[in-house]
């Protein structure tokens, strides 16, 4: 058995699929690993592998090719999620997908398969996280006038919400730092959006606000708290439809 | 007027956000604008929560009154003109100021506006076509817009705002003619349905025109959508669902809402609910609500003139289900769609996802609940392969027990108010 072990991005795990299959060891010989809290197994080899853009598109290619958009977007969710069994997952759902006769284009929808079925369910959860940031993640204004936003979600998300805000905001500066992974979401007005990944986040930047920006933190909070019915209190409810984990980054008070 | 100073916007916003809390609709769904590159803005289809409030509601709009000053005299309603309240009115220029500054800080999707009667309608429609206006020319917001139809307004400028929103609604306030007499005298079902035939109308003639040329402005490309009040008045489960389902097959709307009453003056018109809002009963609305628009089913089937009203202990589907015995088991892999959305525990996402995963092979009931079924409910209506999970008795009352046992996912806490009795709920025995 070898084991493959690449880094925990989307490329990283790409280019473990491609070194993989360039092995030619054999789909049952091999594994792939993150090298995110890892064990080592015994009798197995292992080998690093070294995160190659070429590669990675390459594989993504194919696989856009082979099986589908809606196949690739499905296994780009799962490449970003928090869950150290997705790299071999991927792989086994992209091998049995080129492997397969029929069925290539809706490959996903085969959830009999206990890797497509780990995908979907991963990508599902991804997606999940993505569309509930789309919502409670805050802007503030600094004192430039660049809006910033600090995140801390468990899967890397930020590739999946530049085209969102991006489009949203066409000419805005902005900033989304995801505290977990370390990455940034950068936007310049007028062009389009990057992620940023190595760089550390300047606290002493993002202290200062523009005048305005207290008045209408304050203005938001007044509505959030007028605009709920007394007589329907329910604090269970709202904890369940907005857990904890997000508020600290709101700028309303709970 | 009791009012003499200036007003802060903080003070405005606060009256005019207390004012507009008792209307349900907050979402922000069924417009798909992408970003131009340019002015700020997009909507999404799904629609996005971007809060939730200490009642559990999802805040999704800056859901604000233009004006609480109000010339009607609804009995329910906290703005009505014989209420000695403080009255405030934004300008056209602070709204697209607080949805604008909203909006850039990612607080909101758009903007929910709706008002009281300033002097009549035709005035107050002209106030919230101006702010409109403004917004989407002088600001250029692309976000989302929900706007209140006036009851009573001009048609025209129904029609102007019209172009300038995502949704419209017009609230039919009560689910009978008989109600909405007695409770807003100033209001007429006449004077609801008419707008609401207008929008639909209009609505039908820009598919036309989209088609024919695709940059034609949209007219409420969100549709509309209206809300009733339940338990301010005596009508039943049965009579309500039969009024939203001709509200969906008629005037093909969007939602209809449902708001739990929630007794705001002392009115001896009003009803007096010592258990607070019916939350339970507006859930079972809901859940049935859910069942004609997503799983085929009709009124009928659910309720009738002898049994007017849901079952508290069970859901409506459950309910159904219970009392339809002879349509089961079904067989999963070889039921059709409509048919597996029968099935207690099935929705449409497990069973699209059943149709088309069984294409690859026969599905078995580890699959099933790897695909969101909810085996314990859904366990006493199917069979894989011919086998059921359990060896089940087909039996109306022992399966509404086990089925009772499987404790329900309410949104709210309920306190048992009597003893659960199979014999008298289920007209079993005497």
């Amino acid at each position: 058995m070898r084991i493959f072990l690449c880094e925990g991005t989307a490329d990283g795990i790409l280019t473990g699929i491609y070194d993989a299959w360039a092995s030619r060891l054999g789909h049952e010989n091999v594994k792939l690993q993150v090298q995110e809290n890892w064990n080592l197994e015994l009798f197995a080899e292992y080998e690093e592998v070294c995160t190659d853009g070429e590669k990675a598109e390459k594989v993504a290619r194919t696989i856009k090719r082979e099986l589908g958009e809606e196949t690739w977007e499905s296994i780009f969710q799962a490449a970003l999620a928090d869950a150290p069994e997705r790299a071999d997952s991927i792989y086994r759902t992209v091998a049995a997908g080129l492997s397969g006769r029929r069925g290539r284009q809706d490959l996903m929808a085969c959830l009999q398969n206990p890797d497509i079925c780990k995908v979907f369910e991963l990508s599902r959860r991804v997606g999940r996280e993505v569309h509930h940031y789309l919502g409670f993640l805050r802007f503030r204004e600094l004192a430039g006038g660049i809006l910033f936003s600090e995140i801390a979600p468990e899967a890397r998300v930020l590739p999946l919400m530049g085209e969102h805000f991006a489009g949203r905001y066409p000419g805005e500066h902005f900033l989304i730092y995801d505290r977990t992974h370390g990455e940034f979401l950068a936007h310049q007005a007028g062009r389009p959006w990057v992620l940023v990944q190595g760089e550390e986040l300047n606290r002493e930047q993002i202290q200062a606000c523009s005048e305005e920006e207290e008045k209408f933190q304050k203005l938001w909070q007044a509505f959030v708290h007028t605009i709920a019915i007394e007589a329907r209190t329910n604090p269970k409810l709202q904890l369940q439809m907005l857990p904890k984990r997000f508020r600290a980054y709101m700028t309303e008070t709970f | 007027m009791n009012l003499q100073k200036e007003m802060t916007l903080m003070e405005k916003l606060e009256i005019l956000t207390d004012a507009a809390k008792y209307d349900v609709a907050c979402t922000s769904s069924g417009t798909d604008r992408a970003g131009d590159g340019k002015h700020m803005g997009s909507c999404v289809a799904s629609g996005i929560c971007h809060s939730f409030s200490a009642d559990g509601r999802c805040i999704s709009l800056l859901k604000i009154l233009f004006t609480n000053e109000c010339v009607f005299d609804c009995r329910y309603c906290a703005n009505r003109v014989t209420n000695d309240i403080p009255r405030a009115s934004f300008t056209p220029e602070e709204v697209c100021r607080l949805t604008i500054e909203f909006y850039r800080r990612n607080y909101i999707e758009g903007l929910f506006l709706s008002s009281g009667i300033l002097h009549n309608p035709a005035y107050t429609m002209e106030l919230l076509y101006q702010t409109l206006y403004k917004l989407r020319n002088e600001y250029h917001f692309r976000g989302y817009i929900h706007v209140k139809a006036i009851p009573g307004a001009p048609r025209e400028l129904i029609e102007k705002t019209g172009f300038l929103a995502d949704r419209m609604s017009i609230n039919l306030e009560l689910p009978t003619a008989e109600g909405l007499k007695r409770l807003a005298p100033h209001k007429s079902r006449k004077t609801i349905l008419e707008p609401m035939r207008l929008i639909q109308n209009r609505r039908e003639e820009n598919k036309e025109e989209l088609m024919l040329y695709k940059k034609a402005p949209s007219f409420v490309p969100a549709g509309q959508s209206t809300q009733m009040i339940i338990g301010a008045t005596p009508e039943s489960d049965y009579q309500i669902v039969t009024t939203a389902e001709s509200l969906y097959q008629k005037f093909q709307l969007k939602r209809v809402f449902y708001s739990a009453f929630v007794r705001v003056n002392d009115d001896s018109a009003l009803p007096v609910l010592p258990g607070g809002p019916p939350l339970l009963r507006e859930h079972r609305l809901y859940q049935a609500d859910w069942l004609l628009r997503f799983y085929g089913f009709r009124a009928q089937e659910l309720l009738s003139e002898k049994r007017p009203n849901f079952n508290v202990f069970l859901d409506p589907k459950s309910d159904w289900a219970v009392g339809n015995l002879d349509q089961f088991p079904i067989e999963v892999n070889r039921a059709d769609y409509y048919t597996l959305l029968r099935v207690p525990g099935i929705g449409p996402k497990s069973a699209r996802r059943i149709v088309n995963a069984r294409r690859f092979g026969s599905l078995r009931f580890e699959d099933l609940r790897k695909m969101g079924v909810v085996l314990k409910r859904a366990l006493y209506f199917i069979t894989c392969s011919g086998k059921m999970l359990y060896p089940v008795r087909l039996e109306e009352a022992s399966i509404a027990r086990n089925l009772m046992s499987v404790k329900e996912k309410l949104p709210f806490e309920t306190q048992p108010y009597h003893q659960m009795n199979l014999f008298a709920d289920y007209g079993i025995g005497g």
